[in-house]
């Protein structure tokens, strides 16, 4: 009897941390393919005037615009999980889009044979029981989403 | 006991969530590529389902607009309910949601 009660407070704590980081781990799948798929949306867009005159496949000039609105959208859908606004989010993200290959990205080191839009960026998510239990209340997941067209 | 069954529980409520949202975004990929909500796009999601062990039948689909033109935005989401059991504690239902959004890729 007096066992359980000492332990009871003990393994709450714990179910709590469970079911925070299972919520973390989705908030975290959530903003990964909020990222895959602003990027895939972005490269989908390509220059028709440039394909038309010579077949090749390059990024459409406001790339970067609509990589940064979609993942804005997407990540609007999980406002929820969010410590702060998508817009902002979304805003502060870095943006790249590569128009022609080769390239090489300043940030990752990547080279990439053909042309690529890449998102890098790190999204605040509430995890209130951490807060809680004296650990942060807002935990950032590092997002980094690459899209090339074949 | 009835926290380990919590722990259970709750973690493949979970585990449901994140196939549901996985679905979801393939989903909502295939439907900008489509167009719209075309059967095919309802095929290819029981399917997506079925894989992830989700029974279809019960799963609301929601595809906004119906039918989208280039560059055109269009949200898939799905919504489902699954059952937790906590024996001695209580019996609910947990709602899970699931939304994206992709863009129109056919030039009408």
């Amino acid at each position: 009897m007096v066992l359980t009660l000492v332990l009871a407070p003990l393994l709450l704590v714990v179910l709590a941390g469970v079911l925070q980081l299972g919520a973390l781990r989705v908030a975290a799948a959530r903003v990964r393919a909020a990222a895959d798929l602003a990027t895939l949306v972005a490269v989908n867009d390509q220059d028709e005037a440039e394909l038309a005159r010579s077949g090749t496949l390059r990024l459409s000039p406001d790339a970067v615009d609509v990589a940064r609105e979609y993942f804005a959208r997407e990540l609007d859908l999980s406002s929820a999980l969010l410590d702060g606004t998508a817009d902002e989010i979304a805003g502060a993200a870095d943006v790249a889009a590569y128009a022609s290959a080769p390239a090489y990205d300043m940030r990752t080191g990547a080279r990439y044979d053909r042309p690529t839009v890449r998102i890098a960026a790190d999204v605040p998510v509430r995890t209130p029981v951490f807060g809680a239990l004296v650990l942060r209340a807002v935990t950032a997941i590092h997002v980094l989403s690459v899209s090339s067209p074949r | 006991m009835p926290l380990l069954f919590s722990v259970l529980e709750f973690g493949s409520a979970l585990e449901r969530w994140l196939a549901q949202d996985a679905a979801t975004v393939q989903a909502a990929r295939y439907a900008g590529e489509l167009g719209g909500d075309t059967p095919e796009l309802r095929r290819f999601l029981d399917d997506e389902l079925r894989a992830a062990r989700i029974d279809p039948d019960r799963v609301s689909v929601d595809v906004a607009p119906s039918r989208v033109g280039w560059r055109e935005p269009i949200r898939v989401s799905l919504s489902s309910s699954y059952p937790v059991s906590i024996p001695f504690l209580f019996s609910t239902t947990v709602p899970l949601r699931s939304s994206a959004i992709s863009r129109g890729e056919v030039n009408r």
